[in-house]
C-alpha cells in the first residue's frame, strides 16, 4: 500500500471509527478486591504498604501501593479490561486467564495467558504470580512468547519431504500416516532387536521424566541430547565432588557471589536467578565475575576478573591455597565431609591419618598456585587473588558460587574450573547452606509417574562411545563423525527443540550425515518452526510452542522444591468456558500436536496389542486396558507423587489436577538446606548395613524408594546395594550421593578409571591456554606484520535471545540481530581495522567473516563473537523464519569444501502480520559454528567451545556472511582429539562407572562389555 | 490529588529488556518504535572498563512541553499527573515529538498518530500496574503517587540520590532515576559509531536520510581521562525518526513568500504614503493593490498544502481549528493564517469589486500584523519545540521577520517585471532586498555562527550546519549564492537598470534563503536527544 492510498483508506476508516466511538464505555470492576477507587481519584491512603527496603519479596505478598501487580485470582475467569488499542476510549475486553510455563530458556519461568473470551485466542502474557522460581517476573522472552504463537512463519501442518532429502520440497501430510510409518519402522527395529537404531535427540527437554519413561518404556538406549555442547564441562567438576553433576546456588541469601557464568545476563537459570542476585547486592552482598568479556553481569560486578581462557582453575586454586595457608577454612565442615582420610593416604600413604597431618599435606599440594602463578595463567591482577580470598572468608557460609557453561564449556579440562571452584564452597563449608550453593537434586523435585519401566538391556555405542566412560553426558555432537565410521546406522532419528545443523560444531558434517540415507533412515524433526536442521528431514511435524503443550518439570533455581506446570492454555480456557476435553489437535492451530500425546500415541501403535510390554505403561490408570489421555497422566501424578499437593487443592476445594491447571505451579517445599545433615529415619535404616570402617550405609536398592525420582548418582557396594547414607560421629546422616557418601577432594573414580593426575582439583591445560599463544605471539616475531593468534569466545549468549529458538519472536530479533566480533581496541590497532570492517576470523577447518565491533570491554588477544545469530535459510520463504536468517546458497567447492554465500539480508516481507513488512534490520549475523571442528574433553566429553583463530581484514574475495568449511579436515581433528581419550574398559569390564550419573540408565548387565566382543 | 511517578532504579537494572517487550505486549506497539527501551553505554578502558544501562521512557514532566505545543489536545496532562495521547484527536503534526527534549514520542506506523509511554492508564484504571512494573525481574521499576508520603516513589526520591534527564529543560521530568551513569542519561557524553553498528545490533537508517550526530568534537582537546568519560560508547540504542523534514523548510519558505509580498506591498504603499501623501496613487501601481493579496494567497495556499501534507493524518488537518489547545502555537499560527488568508480575500474582493482605493489602503493596514505574526508566530512554535537547542533563540522572530521581507521584496521583482512595470518597485525591492540580506547576515553569523553557545546540543547543531552534512547548503546555498552574490549585484555600479541582473538578484536570495530553511530545520533537528 502506498502512503497515498494508506491516507485515503484512513479517511475511509475514519467514518466508523467516529461511530465506534460514540458506544457507550461502561467502568470496569478494579483489580483489587474492596471498591478499589480510581487512580485518578486516588488520595494519600492508608493501606499497608510494601516495605521500602530494597530487599525482594514472594510473589503473593508482591505489592506496591494500591495498585494490584495481577488481576485477583478470584477473576481469572472472567477478567475484563481496557483495550489498550482503543484507549483512551474505554473499550472492554474479558478474559480468561491460564498459567502455563515459558519455553524460552532453560529457567522455565511462569507465564499467565490472557485468553479472549470472544475469539479464544491468546492476547498476550504476563508472569504467573503463583510460580515460586520467577516469582510472577520475566525476562524480554516471556512477553515476546506471543510473537511466537502468533508468528507467521510458524509451521502449522506435518510436513513430508518430497525429492532428496535437502532438496526443500515439501507437501503437506496427515498426523496419522506420520504415526503409522513410524509405528511400524520402530517396531520392526524392536523386534530385529535393533533397539539402538531408534534415536531421540533432544535440544531443550523443559519437562522431567515423560520422554525418558517413553524411550525407557520401548527398551531402547536411544536418548540423546544437547549437554555435550552446554554443561557436560560444569557437570563433570560438580560431580566427581558431589555425586549431583549441578549447583544450586542460594544467591538471594549470600554475602559473596563469585559467578564464572553470565547470570545477569543469560544462562541458567537466567530470570530466577538474577532476581536473587540483585536481591543479595541490594543487602549488600558483594559480586565477583570471571569472564575476559565485560558481559552484564560483570558490569554489576565489585570485581571483574577478565581472565584468560583456561586460566580459572589456576587462579581459583591461588585463591584456595590463600584460604588453606591462612587456614581461614571451615574446619568442622571439612573433617565431617571431605574425604580426606582418603586424600592423605594417597597423598602421604606413611602420614598419621588425623585431620591436621591432611590439612598440611594439602597446603603442601597446593603451594605450588601463588598469586603470581595465578596471574601468568589467568592475566587477572595478583591483587584480586587475595581479594577474593578476603571476600570469601568474609562471607563464611553464605558464599554462593555458580559456573555454568563459560570456561567450563570453553576449554579442554574446562570441567576442572567447576571443580576448582566448587572447591572454594567446601573449604568454607558454604554447602547447602542458607547462601551457599547447594547439589541442585536436593532443590529439584520430580515426581513419580504411576509406572516406571525397567531399565533398558541395551548400550548405544554412538551415544555413549568407548573412548568417553566418564562423559556428562551423551556425545551428541559426534554423532556425524561416529556413523561415518560406521560405528552404527539409525533407522529412526528424531530430533526434538534441536538444531544441530546450526548449534553443533562442524554443522557441515552434519547435513552431510543427514542426507546420507544409509546412514540415517528416517529423520523427523519435532519442531515449531522450520530450522536448518529440519530442512534436512523426512518430516517436519509440528509440535506445540510452551502455551501448547503439556510438561512437568521442576528447576532448582532456589533453596526451594517447586513443580511448573506447563499446558495448553488454549485448550484449558476452551474446557473451562464448558467445552468437551479433546486433544490439542482441537485447540492448537492448524494442526499443531502436543508431544506428550503424540509419544502417547505412537507407543500404543508401536505394541497395539501389547506384546512388546510397551503398552502397559500407556494404559490409563483410571480405565483398565485403556489408552491413557493427558489428563489422567497427570491427574495420577498430581494425586499420587506430590506431597502436600492433594490437601492444598482440598483447602481450595479443587482436585489436585484442577489445582494444576488453575495455579500452574507448586511449592512442595519452601526452604532446602543441609540435605546431607538431614538424619536418616529408622524407616530408612532398617534392613540397612553400616560399614564399620567408613561409615557408609548401605541398602539393598529395591527397598530405597521415594516420589522423588530427580536423577540421583547410584553409589553403593560391592554386594550391590545402594549407599542411602553415612555414620559421622555416630550419627547416621544423608551424606552425599559419592561413593564415600563425602564430598571428594580426591576422586578414587579419576584414578580408577586412568585419569590418576586429575585425582584432585588441579589444572589441566587448555588448548587454548594462555602460555601456548603467548608463545606463539613471540614466534610470530614482528607484532606489526605478523598474523596474531586469538582466542574465540563464541559461545556468550545475550539477555534477549535463546539459542536458535527465539528467532521467530520479532519483538526479540528486533532488539537484537547482529553478531560482530568484539575485539580490544590495542588488537584492532595492530591488525589495522576498525568497528564495521570486514575481518576473516580463521579456523582448523574454514573461516567466516564477519564485521568487527571494537570495545574496551574485552580482554586483548581475546575475540568473542555472540552465539544466537547467524541464522540462515536455503528456501526463498522456507527453512528458517525470515524475521532472522538470510537466505544464502551453498556451494561444494571440492568433496568436503563448502563455501556458504549471503544472497541476501533480513528485509520485510509480506505475511498476515502487518510488521513483517516494518522489519528494518538487514542483518542476521553470521554463523560461526559451522567453521568449529568437534574438540571433545576426553573426560567430560564436553565440546570445548573455544577455538584458536586466526584474525585478519578480510581478503578482496570476501564477502560479509562468507562461510568456508572443509569435513575431510573436520573428520582428521576429530581423530585427533581423539587420541587423547582412555577408553573403557574400567575396573570390572564396565563401560562406565555405575555410580556416575546417567540419563535413561540402562540395566547394569548392559554397563558391561558383552562377552567375546573387542573393546 | 495524586501525582504520579516514575523510579527507575539503575543499580538494580541488569539491561534485559523486558521492560520493552513487556510494553509492546500490552501496548501492541509497532515493529520500528518503542515506548520504553533500555540504552547501553560504554566507558572506560580495559580493564577499568563498565556497561551501563539506562530505562529510558516518557518522563511525564510536570511542564510538558509536547502538551503545551499540541494543537489538539491529543497530548494532553491528566490531573494525576499522566501525560497521556489520545490517538483519535492526534492529527500526527508530529509538533510533540520536536518540542520533547526526551525522544519519548514517536509516530505510530499503525495509527499515524502520536504514542509514547502512558503510565499504562488503561491498566491503572483497572487497578493494575503498568506492564513493564509488572515484568520487571529486579523490581527496578518502580511506580507510584509522589503526593503520597507513604507511596515507596515518594520514600525513594525521599531517600535516595536521584537524578533527572536534562533538568535544564525547564520541563520538570518525574521520571527520577536512581543509580544511573551521566553516561546514559545525557546524550551529550555519548558517541555512536560511524559504522553504523551496536553491539549486537544494527543502527537503523534514518527515515529522512538525515544521519543523527552527537560525535562532533567540541573543538575542545580533551585528556584522555576526560575523553573517557565524555566520549563513552553507546553499545546499544533505539532509533528516533526525526519529526520535520522537507514539508517543513520548504513551509517556511513558502510562508515567509507570501507574508513577505503583502508586507512589500504594505511598505511601499505606506513609504509612498509617508512621501506623498494623498497624491500616492499617482506613483504607485494600481495593480500591486490586487496583485499583492493574490500571491499572497497562492503562497499562503501552498503553505497550508504543505502543512496538510506533512501531516500524518492529514484528513484530520481541521481538527486544528475544532478543537484547538491555544498555548500551541500551531493552533494560534492556524489561526493567525486563517486570519490573514481571510483579510487576503477580502482585500482582493475589495479591489475587484472596486470599492475605492483609500478603504483597501486601510485594509491593508489592518492586515499589516497580520502579516507579520504570519511571519513569525512559527518562531514561538520552534521556541516550543523544546528538544531542538537550535530553535532556541530569542532573535528568531526578528530574523523571520527579516526572511518575510527579504523573500516578498525578492518575488515581486518577476511579477514586476511580468507586468512591465519594474521601477520604482524594483528600486524599492532592491533596496529591502540589500537591507534584509544584511540583517539575515548578521543575525545568522552573529546570532548563530559567531555566538557561544549555551548548550552543547547546540554547539553541535550549528556545527552541523555549518561544518557538518548541511554546510554545502549554508555556506554556498545561502552565504555565497543568497547574500554575497546579490549584495554584489546590488552594489557593483552599472549592473544596475537591468532586469535580467535584478531577476538574478531575486532568484538568487530567494533560493539562499531556501537553503537556509533547509540547513536550520534539519541541523535543528539532528542532534540526537536521548
Amino acid at each position: 500500500m502506498t502512503a497515498a492510498e494508506g491516507k485515503t483508506k484512513r479517511i475511509g476508516s475514519w467514518l466508523s471509527k467516529l461511530l465506534e466511538r460514540c458506544r457507550v464505555a461502561r467502568d470496569l470492576e478494579p483489580a483489587s478486591h474492596a471498591g478499589m477507587r480510581k487512580p485518578s481519584e486516588m488520595d494519600a491512603g492508608v493501606l499497608a504498604r510494601a516495605d521500602v527496603s530494597t530487599g525482594g519479596t514472594k510473589s503473593g505478598e508482591r505489592k506496591v501501593g494500591e495498585l494490584a501487580l495481577f488481576p485477583p485470582r478470584e477473576k481469572w475467569d472472567n477478567w475484563q479490561e481496557w483495550d489498550p488499542k482503543a484507549w483512551p476510549r474505554k473499550v472492554a475486553k474479558t478474559y480468561m486467564l491460564v498459567p502455563t510455563v515459558c519455553f524460552n530458556c532453560e529457567a522455565a519461568c511462569g507465564l499467565l495467558a490472557y485468553v479472549d473470551k470472544e475469539t479464544h485466542e491468546v492476547r498476550k502474557f504476563e508472569g504467573n504470580p503463583d510460580h515460586p522460581g520467577s516469582r510472577g517476573r520475566n525476562c524480554a522472552k516471556g512477553p515476546a512468547t506471543i510473537n511466537q504463537v502468533k508468528d507467521p512463519e510458524r509451521i502449522l501442518y506435518p510436513m513430508k519431504r518430497k525429492g532428496a532429502r535437502g532438496s526443500g520440497q515439501w507437501e503437506v501430510t496427515t498426523w496419522d500416516e506420520v504415526v503409522d510409518k513410524l509405528a511400524e519402522k520402530i517396531r520392526k527395529a524392536l523386534v530385529e532387536k535393533r533397539n539402538d537404531q531408534v534415536m531421540y535427540h533432544v535440544g531443550r527437554p523443559g519437562e522431567d521424566v515423560f520422554t525418558e519413561r517413553v524411550l525407557a518404556a520401548w527398551g531402547v538406549d536411544g536418548h540423546n541430547s544437547h549437554t555435550n555442547i552446554c554443561s557436560s564441562g560444569a557437570r563433570a567438576g560438580y560431580a566427581f565432588w558431589m555425586g549431583i553433576d549441578r549447583p544450586s546456588p542460594d544467591h538471594a541469601n549470600a554475602k559473596f557471589i563469585l559467578l564464572i557464568s553470565a547470570h545477569l545476563e543469560s544462562g541458567h537459570y537466567f530470570n530466577p536467578h538474577a532476581q536473587r542476585i540483585i536481591e543479595a547486592k541490594m543487602k549488600g552482598a558483594k559480586i565477583a565475575v570471571v569472564d575476559p568479556r565485560l558481559s552484564n553481569t560483570a558490569s554489576h560486578a565489585d570485581y571483574w576478573l577478565p581472565c584468560y581462557p583456561g586460566g580459572e582453575p589456576a587462579m581459583l586454586l591461588a585463591i584456595a591455597y590463600q584460604l588453606i595457608k591462612t587456614r581461614r577454612i571451615n574446619m568442622e565442615f571439612v573433617r565431617k565431609w571431605v574425604n580426606w582420610e582418603e586424600y592423605l593416604q594417597e597423598f602421604n600413604p606413611a602420614a598419621e591419618v588425623n585431620f591436621e597431618n591432611f590439612l598440611v599435606e594439602m597446603e603442601k599440594t597446593y603451594s605450588k598456585y601463588t598469586p603470581e602463578f595465578a596471574a601468568s595463567e589467568s592475566g587477572v591482577n595478583p591483587q584480586s587473588i587475595f581479594d577474593i580470598a578476603d571476600e570469601i572468608a568474609r562471607a563464611g557460609t553464605a558464599f554462593a558460587s555458580h559456573t555454568w557453561r563459560a570456561s567450563s564449556a570453553g576449554n579442554l579440562g574446562g570441567w576442572q574450573t567447576a571443580r576448582c571452584l566448587f572447591f572454594l564452597n567446601v573449604l568454607s563449608g558454604s554447602i547447602a547452606t542458607p547462601g551457599g550453593t547447594s547439589p541442585n537434586s536436593w532443590n529439584k523435585f520430580v515426581p513419580k509417574p504411576m509406572t516406571m519401566p525397567a531399565h533398558p538391556d541395551h548400550w548405544n555405542e554412538v551415544t555413549w562411545p568407548k573412548e568417553f566412560p566418564l562423559a556428562f553426558f551423551e556425545m551428541s555432537f559426534l554423532l556425524p563423525h561416529l556413523l561415518k565410521e560406521g560405528r552404527n546406522t539409525l533407522d529412526v532419528y528424531f530430533t526434538r527443540v534441536y538444531n544441530p545443523v546450526w548449534t553443533n560444531p562442524d554443522g557441515m558434517s552434519w547435513i552431510e550425515v543427514l542426507k546420507d540415507e544409509s546412514k540415517i533412515g528416517i529423520h523427523c524433526a519435532l519442531t515449531p518452526v522450520w530450522s536448518e536442521t529440519a530442512w534436512f528431514a523426512d518430516y517436519v511435524l509440528p509440535m506445540g510452542l510452551g502455551p501448547e503443550r503439556h510438561d512437568l518439570h521442576s528447576y532448582e533455581t532456589q533453596a526451594a522444591l517447586w513443580i511448573g506446570f506447563r499446558q495448553p492454555v488454549r485448550k484449558v480456557a476452551k474446557e473451562r468456558m464448558g467445552q468437551e476435553p479433546g486433544t490439542t489437535l482441537g485447540s492448537n492451530p492448524g494442526q499443531v500436536w502436543e508431544e506428550n500425546e503424540f509419544w502417547i500415541e505412537l507407543s500404543w501403535r508401536i505394541d497395539p496389542d501389547g506384546s512388546l510390554g510397551i503398552r502397559k505403561h500407556f494404559e490409563s490408570p483410571y480405565r483398565p486396558g485403556e489408552k491413557v489421555s493427558i489428563d489422567e497422566y497427570y491427574r495420577w501424578i498430581f494425586e499420587n507423587s506430590v506431597p502436600g499437593l492433594p490437601e492444598a487443592a482440598k483447602a481450595q476445594g479443587m482436585e489436585p489436577l484442577e489445582y494444576m491447571r488453575r495455579f500452574g505451579a507448586f511449592e512442595v517445599k519452601p526452604s532446602v538446606y543441609n540435605g546431607h545433615e538431614d538424619t536418616l529415619t529408622a524407616d530408612e535404616l532398617q534392613d540397612s548395613h553400616v560399614d564399620k570402617t567408613s561409615g557408609r550405609i548401605y541398602k539393598d536398592r529395591a527397598k530405597v524408594s521415594s516420589v522423588n525420582i530427580v536423577p540421583m548418582p547410584q553409589p553403593g557396594d560391592d554386594e550391590g546395594r545402594k549407599l542411602i547414607g553415612i555414620e559421622i560421629d555416630g550419627v547416621p546422616h544423608r551424606g552425599f550421593p559419592t561413593p564415600t557418601g563425602k564430598l571428594e577432594l580426591f576422586s578414587k573414580t579419576l584414578k580408577d578409571w586412568g585419569w590418576g593426575e586429575y585425582s584432585i582439583p588441579s589444572i589441566t591445560r587448555s588448548h587454548v591456554e594462555r602460555a601456548g599463544i603467548v608463545k606463539d605471539l613471540n614466534e610470530a616475531g614482528d607484532k606489526h606484520n605478523a598474523d596474531f593468534n586469538f582466542v574465540l569466545i563464541p559461545t556468550f549468549r545475550l539477555p534477549v535471545l535463546i539459542h536458535t529458538r527465539s528467532g521467530n519472536a520479532k519483538w526479540l530479533t528486533e532488539i537484537a540481530h547482529s553478531n560482530p566480533v568484539w575485539v580490544n581496541p590495542d588488537d584492532a590497532k595492530k591488525l589495522g581495522f576498525t568497528t564495521g570492517d570486514l575481518v576473516r576470523v580463521e579456523t582448523e577447518i574454514g573461516y567466516f567473516v564477519t564485521k568487527a565491533w571494537v570495545t574496551e570491554g574485552i580482554a586483548p588477544n581475546i575475540v568473542a563473537c555472540s552465539h544466537h545469530m547467524g541464522r540462515w535459510r536455503l528456501g526463498e520463504d522456507k527453512g528458517t523464519d525470515r524475521w532472522c536468517s538470510s537466505l544464502v546458497e551453498l556451494d561444494e567447492k571440492a568433496p568436503g569444501q563448502y563455501l556458504m554465500r549471503q544472497l541476501e539480508g533480513v528485509k520485510p516481507f509480506e505475511s498476515s502480520d502487518p510488521d513483517s513488512s516494518r522489519v528494518w534490520w538487514n542483518d542476521a549475523g553470521v554463523h560461526q559454528n559451522l567453521t568449529f571442528p568437534v574438540q571433545p574433553d576426553p573426560i567430560s566429553g564436553m565440546h570445548c567451545w573455544h577455538q584458536k583463530v586466526k584474525v585478519t581484514k578480510a581478503l578482496p574475495i570476501d564477502q560479509y556472511g562468507d562461510i568456508f568449511a572443509d569435513t575431510n579436515k573436520s573428520h582428521q581433528v576429530y581423530k585427533r582429539w581423539m587420541n587423547l581419550t582412555r577408553p573403557a574398559p574400567g575396573p570390572d569390564g564396565m563401560r562406565r562407572p555405575w555410580w556416575l550419573l546417567r540419563p535413561l540408565r540402562p540395566s547394569q548387565k548392559a554397563y558391561k562389555f558383552p562377552e567375546g566382543r573387542p573393546v | 490529588m495524586a501525582n504520579f511517578t516514575w523510579v527507575i532504579d539503575q543499580r538494580k537494572c541488569i539491561g534485559c529488556h523486558a521492560c520493552t517487550t513487556a510494553c509492546k505486549s500490552e501496548n501492541e506497539v509497532p515493529l520500528s518504535v518503542d515506548r520504553t527501551w533500555v540504552k547501553y553505554v560504554e566507558k572506560g578502558t580495559f580493564p577499568n572498563t563498565q556497561r551501563h544501562f539506562g530505562v529510558l521512557r516518557c518522563n511525564h514532566c510536570a511542564n510538558p512541553p509536547c502538551v503545551h505545543i499540541c494543537p489538539t489536545s491529543a497530548m494532553f496532562q491528566r490531573p494525576d499527573g499522566i501525560v497521556e495521547f489520545d490517538k483519535d484527536s492526534c492529527i500526527g503534526c508530529k509538533a510533540c515529538i520536536a518540542a520533547c527534549p526526551y525522544d519519548a514520542v514517536h509516530i505510530d506506523p499503525e495509527t499515524h498518530t502520536a504514542a509514547k509511554c502512558n503510565f499504562c492508564a488503561h491498566r491503572l484504571d483497572v487497578g493494575l500496574e503498568p506492564a513493564c512494573v509488572v515484568v520487571c525481574p529486579e523490581e527496578a521499576l518502580i511506580f507510584g503517587d509522589l503526593e503520597d508520603p507513604l507511596s515507596k516513589v515518594a520514600q525513594l526520591i525521599g531517600r535516595e540520590k536521584t537524578q533527572v534527564r536534562k533538568p535544564e529543560k525547564g520541563t520538570d521530568p518525574k521520571c527520577f532515576y536512581i543509580g544511573a551513569d551521566e553516561a546514559v542519561l545525557n546524550p551529550d557524553v555519548q558517541t555512536h559509531d560511524d559504522s553504523g553498528m551496536y553491539m549486537w545490533s544494527n543502527q537503523r537508517d534514518e527515515k529522512h536520510g538525515v544521519k543523527l550526530d552527537n560525535n562532533k568534537p567540541s573543538g575542545i582537546s580533551l585528556s584522555s581521562a576526560l575523553n573517557a568519560v565524555t566520549n563513552a560508547k553507546v553499545a546499544y540504542d533505539v532509533h528516533h525518526d526525526i519529526p520535520w523534514a522537507q514539508y517543513v523548510s520548504l513551509y517556511l519558505w513558502t510562508k515567509s513568500i507570501s507574508s513577505g509580498v503583502f508586507l512589500f506591498a504594505w511598505m511601499f504603499l505606506t513609504y509612498l504614503q509617508l512621501n506623498f501623501g494623498p497624491q500616492f496613487t499617482r506613483v504607485f501601481p494600481d495593480w500591486l493593490l490586487w496583485m499583492a493579496p493574490v500571491l499572497a494567497i497562492v503562497y499562503i495556499g501552498i503553505t497550508g498544502v504543505l502543512l496538510i501534507a506533512d501531516l500524518d493524518r492529514p484528513e484530520r488537518f481541521w481538527y486544528i481549528l475544532v478543537k484547538p489547545q491555544w498555548k500551541s502555537w500551531l493552533a494560534i499560527g492556524s489561526y493567525i493564517i486563517l486570519g490573514y488568508t481571510a483579510m487576503l480575500v477580502a482585500i482582493t474582493a475589495a479591489v475587484f469589486l472596486g470599492i475605492g482605493t483609500t478603504p483597501v489602503t486601510w485594509m491593508f493596514h489592518l492586515t499589516m500584523p497580520l502579516a507579520v505574526m504570519t511571519a513569525v508566530y512559527t518562531a514561538f512554535l520552534f521556541a516550543q519545540a523544546k528538544g531542538r537547542d537550535l530553535w532556541q533563540n530569542p532573535a528568531l522572530p526578528l530574523h523571520l521577520l527579516v526572511q518575510a521581507v527579504l523573500a516578498g521584496a525578492c518575488a515581486i521583482i518577476p511579477v514586476a517585471a511580468f507586468m512591465g512595470d519594474p521601477d520604482p518597485i524594483s528600486q524599492f525591492a532592491k533596496m529591502l532586498i540589500a537591507t534584509s540580506i544584511i540583517a539575515h547576515l548578521v543575525l545568522t553569523i552573529g546570532g548563530e555562527v559567531a555566538t557561544e553557545h549555551t548548550s552543547k546540543a547546540k554547539q553541535r547543531a550549528v556545527h552541523l550546519m555549518i561544518a557538518g552534512p548541511f554546510k554545502n547548503f549554508f555556506w554556498w546555498g545561502n552565504i555565497v549564492f543568497g547574500c554575497i552574490v546579490p549584495l554584489a549585484l546590488i552594489f557593483i555600479p552599472g549592473l544596475q537598470g537591468s532586469v535580467g541582473i535584478d531577476m538574478m538578484i531575486a532568484g538568487l536570495a530567494l533560493f539562499g534563503l531556501l537553503a537556509y530553511e533547509h540547513c536550520f530545520v534539519m541541523a535543528g533537528q539532528s542532534v540526537r536527544l536521548s
